[in-house]
């Protein structure tokens, strides 16, 4: 339809790794049969990985749908295992602990946000009044279904992982059938006018495509030519191991704050994975507190690229930003890299249009996701060593101060356009950390007080009730993948 | 001291300042705060729109007004929509409706699929795939269904009323809930002298009204917000020159429309808008493309019927005020600014003003940063509504006449600029998740103006044409016997007991 410029036909991903499996499975599976699909391994610093964290975000479940990639293929062929959120413990200064979960709408009663009631009545948490919460602490799961329990339903849950493991459940989804893998690997890449005129493989051969999606990590292999300015200087190594266990641990990650920095235990099917996150000057400390060699490490700066897409080379995941792993933040913008590319895919070699509305779109993502990283290092104190001084050096960007100041204050949610994080995580995260709402929305005193409280009242002990008949993770996860095993069979 | 605001005053008594009193003498209802609204009967109202958006409902809903009397009180009928007829071309006809436009398929909207099969020759328009716009067609109406599988849920609906009515209705309901109307006007204005707050304001018959927090509905002119805080207007002549306006009632002629309808002419627009008991018309225009006389010829030889009344002529200056709200006054209405009423949002947006002040509702502190993320908000939706509005005066091929060229030629807001190109494009919509009109909303006056993109989603290839073929036909079948079951506007209004009965108007007031 577009005679701008000759048709955007061909597609070469570059990058081997998680960015690189999930954007060629989804593009394998939604782009129209007419687009010619390359997948060209980068070996280069592959285990950068380890800095998209142990979990995803719960959009996990409908975006691997869109990638062809169904639950029960996941949950066979990975190690993935279902997750509450994060379980923070020994978090700054005041070794703060509190779940980080997942959850739909708090409930709105007289047009008020739930936690001015708590307020009201100088309840101080939250955490009584989240089922993903209440469920996380007991080490139980079972999917919140809309024709299950009620309470349930409001929870949220996305996937424990490890990105190694989890990314070929993606290489075996039937659409790569379509992908044409290269063989070789990328040496080095021809410039033209356009962009990349050409890809230099291993063997000297040129590939050549219309357009290149960078998925080589924080090499940036291919958009580095075309874009070397990074914003950010906060230097972070990340350590992992995996031990083996007899029994699936907890539907949650444990993080523990740390002087060094900070270290998570992520249960997943048939062990545990540690990941250990520091400062590059606390290495000593942080490997001993590791335990045993890592099996895998990178270090990574933190921050953005100036752009995501030049010419015609768009980076997709840690190719044009790294986010630290505290929360869920790097799948999340990962995942959104990724639908942003398939809703921009160019018709034509003409594509300024669809570059510029990329990085404006992923510039904002970016800086939403960072704001929600910044605020887990405000309201101190905080330990004065290199991890926690350098993260709080980075500077608090405006609308940060805006969500603080207006949480802290009279408890409103100051919201941006389509961020990533919504209403309920800032409001967990703000109760978490110790943000409490100085007063209460006036509306709230409208409503009766014994009614209420007996409301507030039941809907604890409701939730407490439903947690204690629920299974272990152990035990869910060991007969749905015997039911899964069997109606595969 | 205590720190909780106590009074509340609110002047002028028109839709903005009925609508407000309404909603704060609800929310607070039973907490110690004092309510008072000064109106003066000499001051007439405006009337800003009789038009509304669906939004009203939730308004409505919230204070638990019962949809059929306030119906049958307003003289309201049911809107599915705006139908704009002269925009794209002289001829052209469009419906902009309350509702989408066929199903998402993978997350890829349905029209994306529809400019598929238009390259492919097909030929059915977009609109046959919406069904607020098939029924507005038929001049049909019911309520949209709860059940969300179904195609009757696929709409939301507004209402066209008489707009001091409503404020009359309101203004019963207010005082029910113990909100004080003061007659008089006001003819000073005391300001703290180091803050520079409004401590009170004193009234043509003597009375000195003080409160903590001061709402002012009181029309173009500002009073408290301008007149005595100068707080300031952002002039946005420079996007949307038109600076008055003329109206005028005359009997109802046909069959009673669920839409209100906007006509583009030469020099100006006019609207049409639907009661039970009479049309409400007027004619938005620019004085230096066309004179007051012109317009009242072009106005009064474009009625469906007789006159009932004489033009009423209005003057106004397109923008904002700087500060929506500034120290302890919160202007609400067209104190607050004034966009044209060609999207129906003058009473959106004093609804959004309202529900934003009781989100913020201050202390007696007044903490700055409640005021910064108020006018946040409202500027950004103001800013929205413009770029929204602005778009039907751009996106066309009408080149007859000054008004017209004068639009050809202008620079875009960048807002607005980058939406457009995004539209040309790839017929992708830049989404927002704060602003009245979402993307559905866009689509419709940029087709309906014939703005054809030049690509669509690329996902949209991935299926097979014979199914979707198939897929769109079953949709448009689908929507075809939803109209057919549907009932007819006006005996619609009679069966849910929302007729008023009132006697059409007829001219010379027999």
């Amino acid at each position: 339809m577009n005679t701008a410029g000759p048709p955007v036909e061909r597609i070469a991903v570059c990058g081997g790794g998680l960015a690189g499996h999930l954007t060629t499975a989804t593009l394998a599976s939604q782009l129209p049969p007419s687009f010619q699909i390359a997948w060209i391994d980068a070996p280069s610093s592959p285990d950068s990985d380890v800095f998209y964290g142990s979990l995803t975000a719960p959009s996990a479940y409908t975006f691997n749908l869109e990638a062809g990639v169904s639950e029960p293929e996941l949950l066979l062929s990975t190690n993935t295992a279902f997750s509450w959120g994060t379980k923070f413990v020994h978090w700054g200064g005041e070794h703060k602990s509190w779940i980080q979960c997942f959850h739909l709408p708090f409930p709105i009663v007289g047009g008020v946000l739930f936690h001015h009631y708590l307020k009201r009545f100088g309840v101080d948490e939250l955490e009584p009044y989240l089922v993903s919460a209440a469920a996380a602490n007991r080490g139980v799961f079972a999917h919140p279904l809309q024709d299950g329990p009620p309470i349930l339903s409001r929870a949220e849950y996305a996937y424990q992982f490890d990105p190694f493991s989890y990314r070929e459940a993606f290489a075996a989804s039937p659409h790569m059938r379509r992908v044409q893998r290269i063989e070789g690997h990328l040496e080095g890449v021809e410039r033209d006018e356009r962009g990349i005129a050409a890809l230099r493989l291993s063997d000297g051969r040129l590939h050549t495509a219309d357009l290149y999606v960078d998925c080589t990590g924080t090499q940036a292999r291919l958009l580095s030519h075309l874009c070397d300015t990074f914003a950010g200087n906060r230097r972070l190594c990340a350590a992992s191991n995996h031990r083996a266990t007899d029994r699936l641990g907890a539907p949650h990650r444990t993080l523990t704050g740390a002087e060094f920095g900070w270290q998570a235990e992520t249960p997943l099917q048939r062990g545990t994975a540690r990941l250990t996150v520091f400062a590059p000057e606390s290495q000593t400390d942080a490997l001993r507190a590791h335990g045993e060699a890592p099996q895998r490490s990178a270090e990574a700066t933190i921050g953005s690229r100036a752009a995501a897409w030049v010419g015609n080379c768009v980076g997709i995941g840690h190719s044009a930003w790294v986010i630290e792993p505290v929360t869920h933040a790097p799948m999340l913008l990962l995942h959104r890299d990724i639908e942003r590319l398939l809703s921009l895919i160019p018709f034509s070699t003409q594509m300024d249009f669809e570059g510029r509305e990329f990085n404006r779109q992923s510039s904002e993502d970016y800086v939403h996701a960072a704001i929600f990283n910044r605020a887990l290092f405000e309201t101190p104190p905080f330990a004065d060593t290199p991890y926690w001084r350098a993260a709080r050096e980075e500077a608090v960007h405006e609308k940060l101060t805006q969500k603080l100041v207006q949480f802290d204050h009279r408890g409103v949610l100051v919201t941006f356009d389509l961020e990533p994080f919504n209403q309920e995580d800032w409001t967990i995260l703000h109760y978490g950390m110790g943000r409490r709402p100085s007063r209460h929305d006036r509306v709230a005193d409208r409503a009766p007080e014994a009614e209420l409280r007996n409301s507030l009242a039941n809907m604890k002990r409701n939730i407490e009730n439903l947690v204690k008949q629920m299974p272990s993770h152990h035990d869910y996860m060991a007969r749905l993948l015997g039911y899964l095993a069997q109606n595969r069979s | 001291m205590r720190k909780e605001i106590e009074s509340v005053c609110i002047l002028g008594g028109g839709t903005a300042g009925w609508m407000t009193a309404a909603a704060l003498s609800h929310k607070f209802h039973g907490l110690p705060l004092s309510i008072r609204l000064i109106e003066s009967e000499e001051i007439g109202t405006v009337g800003v729109g009789e038009a509304t958006l669906p939004h009203i409902r939730s308004f409505n809903n919230t204070l638990n007004i019962d949809e059929a009397t306030l119906m049958k009180e307003t003289e309201a009928t049911f809107k599915l929509g705006i139908e704009f007829c002269n925009w794209g071309r002289i001829g052209d006809r469009y419906l902009h409706p309350f509702g989408d436009f066929g199903p998402n398929v993978n997350g890829v909207p349905f029209y994306h699929f529809w400019l598929r099969l238009r390259a492919l020759g097909d030929t059915s328009r977009l609109d046959e795939y919406s069904l607020p716009v098939m029924l507005a067609e038929s001049t049909r109406f019911k309520f949209p269904d709860t059940d969300y599988s179904k195609i009757e849920s696929t709409f939301r609906y507004a209402y066209q009323l008489d707009a001091g009515r409503y404020a009359r209705f309101l203004r019963a309901y207010s005082e029910r809930n113990g909100v004080v109307r003061t007659e008089g006007k006001v003819v000073e204005t005391t300001l703290h002298p180091e803050t520079g707050f409004v401590e009170s304001v004193k009234l043509d018959r003597g009375e000195v009204v003080r409160a903590d927090l001061f709402v002012d509905c009181s029309g173009f002119r500002g009073v408290l917000i301008e007149q005595a805080l100068k707080a300031g207007y952002e002039d946005w002549s420079c996007w949307l020159p038109s600076n008055s306006a003329m109206a005028v009632a005359c009997e109802g002629r046909g069959p009673l429309t669920p839409f209100t309808r906007a006509t583009a002419r030469k020099s100006g627009w006019q609207w049409r808008i639907p009661l039970q008991h009479r049309v409400g018309n007027g004619f938005v225009y620019c004085n230096d493309f066309v004179s007051d006389d012109e317009v009242a010829e072009v106005l009064l030889s474009n009625l469906e019927g007789p006159p009932l009344t004489t033009p009423k002529q209005l003057r106004f200056k397109t923008g904002r005020r700087r500060y929506f709200w500034y120290k302890n006054v919160v202007a609400i209405g067209l104190s607050g600014g004034f966009l044209e009423p060609l999207e129906s949002t003058s009473i959106h947006l004093i609804q959004e003003g309202i529900t934003e002040l009781i989100q913020l509702f201050p202390t007696k502190e007044f903490h700055p940063a409640d005021i910064d993320e108020y006018n946040r908000r409202m500027g950004l939706n103001f800013e929205r509504v413009r770029d929204f509005i602005l778009l039907h005066y751009v996106a066309n091929q009408r080149d007859d006449g000054e008004m017209w060229l004068h639009y050809q030629n202008m620079k875009l807001p960048d807002s607005l600029q980058e939406k457009i190109a995004a539209w040309m494009t790839r017929g992708l919509i830049i989404k927002y998740e704060f602003g009245v009109f979402l993307p559905p909303s866009w689509i419709s006056v940029l087709l309906g103006q014939n703005l054809f993109p030049r690509g669509y989603d690329r996902r949209a290839d991935a299926a097979p044409e014979q199914m979707l073929v198939k897929n769109a036909a079953d949709i448009r079948n689908e929507v075809r016997a939803a109209v057919r079951k549907t009932p007819d506007h006006r005996t619609f209004l009679s069966q849910i007991g929302a007729a008023s009965g009132t006697a059409p108007l007829v001219a010379g007031g027999a």
